[in-house]
């Protein structure tokens, strides 16, 4: 169909489709943030503002990033949101109830989204259950585990003021901790599939398994690793999350979801047309993190956001394919 | 209606034309098309009476299944008309086609396994319906009798599940007259059927023609279109190149026309021999259904074709040794030692490269630039160190650059997404990825399908240089020209097997061709 489509499109209509799709969303995130400065001039343009937003947007930034590993590979990790709370429960019984050292604790958790995720990789590759399927299963038995684990009572009482300072300490430069950990983070994930050699492989099983297959590279390795590498940055996000709200909480980090999905896509509509990419989602997260920012600002009611959040998601994938189609024609 | 079955030497012309043919309702005049750089179709015509089995042949790549693709909407022809009843239409859609009267019947069936015979007959057909709901009860009562007509034994509202292959057919025959089809068109009908089965086929096809419908019948067995079709059209390089009546039809022209009295190239006279010892020995391989029991060894050094029509189990068998599929039954042995691929990355560590046969699908990352695709294979040779595996941009451009050179590949830089490359030069970059690695085995899976005259000559003398390196190559091609030229040496595969054997002065394009086959008639013969 997309084809026929195309087919009928003038070359000129087709670039200038293209340049629309590749630049919409730096355009978006530019327009918004002009806009909300010309309107609110006082609260939102200051440096403040922008660190505020920016460490805020740092856990979804993160498990975010993790994510589009997973979609780089061609499939869809849905375990995310509900694994981070689950570690984010995990990290604070641990310190809390087993009097692990805060470290250890974090070591530990850790591990635990990479077993997460290697389990999901396995369940894909070996098992061929669809991911969707895969991840959604898995996640919903996290969520299980977490109340299992907690009693369904937030673990509050007790935590240490340094497990506090992981996410809410400027160690470095008195910058944010989360911003420093977002952007090793960040700039760890963009390396590993733009400069590295497993990244080529990565990029390859993505753009064309089958192609991949054939070359010699083992692609079930590949998506495992992917998948491995998104349970890891659930982990992080969890910890840093229940290390910002004090306490473990079950389903405290199952919106970061939603929020991941939509940094994803709208980050695959960026520079490159439909192409998942580690920098693409940092911009895609930006604009959401703008977006809320303003909103609150203002003080849209909650549902707006909830509303505005869905709207986002449904656009970038949108002009995720559009970029897609155009790329292929 | 029980013809006796027409022995491929005698010819039909005893035997006058039941009635006077009807004017043709369905004509397609100087139809051409390309794809890339390809001429799939340079010039067909073909026209189509009503109550006339119509047969269609020609050598694989000729332009059958283009010209049926343009008749179904599914692609645009460049150049060409195409009249129904006189009047010139253009076929955008599938859904025109249908509402044009006109059915496609091909080996993949089209039928949805959950549901019962009736609702799959009825599969995208208008239905009656009484208070908004499907009125099953009256349809039934409409299709039963033609059900029972084309000789669908099932009863209509059981499930499909357990039908074979030859019930389908009558399903999807069953839909075509629900319809109303005035055409049609069936593809390797008999691909797939028992000799029993194909036998019913036969005479529900000439059953169909008696009471009206058209059938284009698409068959390489030449005995069947021998028996079945008033009219043959032969297709050759993707032009009619022959238009038999009845009375003309013998096997011997059919297959003179579908090979062509092309001058016989003199077989590789210039090219040294440059075997040299055994490179993979292969022992009864298999995988059912379409691979059974291939034995044969292959040189350093030399060019082995595997040659045979499209669907023979040549690419199964390559996918096989790649390790791309899993073996039934079988060993094989890489310069005397077991090898045992459990997948592709197995068989590139030992020292295989594959060129698949779809490059677009199997071979290249499309988005991605020509540099990233030519480096894929061999990424340990532009990473910084082996500790440290990045990406050295400085060896991966020299790597890159220095394959674009020796390949003559024409691209404007290494950076360009190999998607806008030509068919050609996108083969040389599949090509390209294993020769950094210089592997002891390369498989070449149509190396130069799609690919125009001269990049097709440099992908030939790449694969010759290759061999007097030493390289064991393997190619499947189903060009007939392709493999005179330049194989040492050709199997030929029917059904499965090889049956023939082709080297030296007996290796010619008409050889090939003919054992293509002669094979397929005798093994069809002898089914059981």
């Amino acid at each position: 169909m997309t084809a026929t489509a195309n087919r009928r499109l003038s070359p000129q209509a087709k670039a200038a489709l293209g340049i629309f799709a590749r630049y919409a969303t730096i355009a978006g995130l530019v327009g918004m943030i002009v806009a909300f400065s010309v309107l609110s001039p006082r609260a939102f343009p200051t440096l403040n503002n922008f660190t505020n937003v920016l460490n805020q947007a740092s856990l979804a930034m993160i498990i975010a990033a993790g994510l589009t590993l997973a979609v780089i590979v061609g499939e869809l990790d849905l375990s995310i949101g509900f694994a981070a709370s689950l570690h984010g429960i995990l990290v604070t019984g641990l310190i809390v109830s087993s009097g692990l050292p805060i470290p250890v604790a974090v070591a530990v958790v850790l591990v635990a989204g990479a077993l997460i995720g290697f389990v999901n990789g396995l369940i894909v590759t070996k098992a061929k259950v669809n991911s969707v399927i895969a991840t959604l299963g898995v996640g919903t038995i996290l969520t299980g585990l977490a109340f299992a684990y907690s009693a369904g009572v937030p673990i509050v009482a007790g935590v240490p003021e340094e497990f506090l300072q992981l996410s809410l300490g400027r160690w470095l430069f008195g910058i944010p901790n989360n911003i420093v950990v977002m952007a090793v983070v960040v700039g760890g994930l963009w390396t590993l599939v733009e400069r590295t050699a497993i990244g080529q492989e990565i990029q390859a099983v993505g753009g064309n398994p089958s192609a991949a297959r054939l070359a010699g590279i083992d692609t079930d390795r590949i998506k495992i690793l992917g998948f491995v590498v998104s349970g890891v940055c659930a982990a992080l996000t969890g910890i840093l999350l229940a290390s910002r709200l004090g306490s473990g909480t079950a389903s405290a980090a199952d919106s970061y979801l939603l929020t991941a999905f939509a940094a994803v896509f709208l980050g695959s509509a960026t520079l490159r047309d439909g192409e998942f990419h580690v920098l693409g989602t940092l911009i895609g997260a930006l604009i959401i993190a703008f977006g809320f920012n303003g909103l609150n600002i203002f003080g849209a009611p909650t549902f707006s956001q909830y509303v505005l959040q869905g709207a986002i998601l449904i656009v970038a994938v949108g002009l995720s394919s559009l970029g897609r189609s155009i790329a292929e024609s | 209606m029980n013809r006796p079955v027409t022995s491929p030497v005698e010819p039909m012309s005893a035997k006058p034309p039941l009635e006077p043919a009807a004017a043709p309702f369905l004509t397609v005049t100087g139809a051409a098309k390309a794809f890339g750089g390809a001429q799939a179709l340079a010039d067909v015509s073909i026209a189509l009476r009503p109550g006339e089995v119509h047969g269609l042949v020609g050598a694989n790549g000729a332009g059958k299944s283009t010209l049926i693709r343009i008749l179904a909407g599914l692609v645009e022809a460049d150049r060409g008309i195409v009249r129904l009843d006189g009047e010139e239409i253009t076929v955008v859609s599938p859904q025109q086609a249908t509402a044009l009267g006109m059915s496609f019947i091909h080996q993949e069936l089209a039928f949805v396994p959950g549901m019962t015979v009736i609702e799959n007959i009825m599969l995208g057909v208008p239905k009656k319906s009484r208070f908004g709901l499907v009125d099953w009860a009256a349809i039934t009562r409409e299709v039963e009798p033609i059900a029972r007509r084309v000789g669908i034994s099932a009863p209509l509202g059981s499930n499909v599940k357990g039908l074979s292959t030859a019930e389908n057919w009558l399903i999807n025959i069953c839909r075509a007259l629900v319809r109303k089809a005035r055409l049609i068109v069936m593809d390797e009908p008999t691909a797939s059927l028992s000799a029993a089965e194909s036998e019913k086929l036969f005479a529900i096809v000439e059953d169909l023609a008696r009471s009206g419908v058209a059938v284009l019948y698409v068959s390489h067995r030449l005995d069947e279109i021998l028996r079945l079709c008033a009219r043959v059209t032969v297709f050759r390089d993707g032009r009619t190149v022959a238009d038999f009546e009845r009375a003309d039809l013998t096997h011997a022209r059919l297959v003179e026309a579908i090979v062509g009295r092309a001058v016989e190239r003199t077989p590789k006279s210039g090219e040294a021999d440059t075997r040299g010892a055994v490179a993979l020995k292969v022992r009864g391989l298999t995988r059912l259904p379409r691979v059974k029991g291939v034995s044969f060894d292959l040189r350093h050094g030399e060019v082995l074709g595997i040659g045979g029509l499209v669907g023979a189990g040549r690419s199964e068998l390559a996918r096989l040794v790649y390790g791309a599929d899993a073996v039934d039954a079988g060993t094989m042995e890489l310069d005397g030692v077991p090898y045992a691929p459990r997948r592709p990355a197995d068989a590139v560590a030992a020292g295989f490269g594959l060129v698949p046969e779809e490059r677009r699908a199997d071979g290249l990352v499309l988005t991605k630039s020509v540099a990233f695709n030519l480096t894929l294979a061999d990424l340990g040779r532009i990473v910084r160190s082996p500790a440290l595996p990045l990406i050295d941009g400085g060896k991966r451009s020299k790597l890159a650059e220095k394959l674009v050179a020796d390949l003559s590949i024409r691209t404007a830089s290494i950076d360009t997404p190999v998607g806008r490359l030509s068919g050609g030069n996108q083969q040389k970059v599949v090509i390209g990825r294993w020769l950094s690695r210089a592997p002891k085995v390369l498989i070449l899976d149509e190396p130069t399908r799609g690919v125009d005259i001269g990049a097709r000559g440099e992908i030939h003398r790449l694969i010759r240089a290759l061999a007097a390196k030493g390289v064991a190559v393997l190619v499947i091609s189903s060009e007939p020209d392709e493999q005179p030229d330049l194989c040492d040496r050709v199997l030929v595969m029917v059904e499965g097997r090889i049956v023939a054997e082709l080297e030296g002065p007996a290796l010619t394009r008409n050889a090939i061709v003919e054992a293509s086959y002669a094979h397929a008639a005798r093994t069809e013969e002898t089914h059981p």
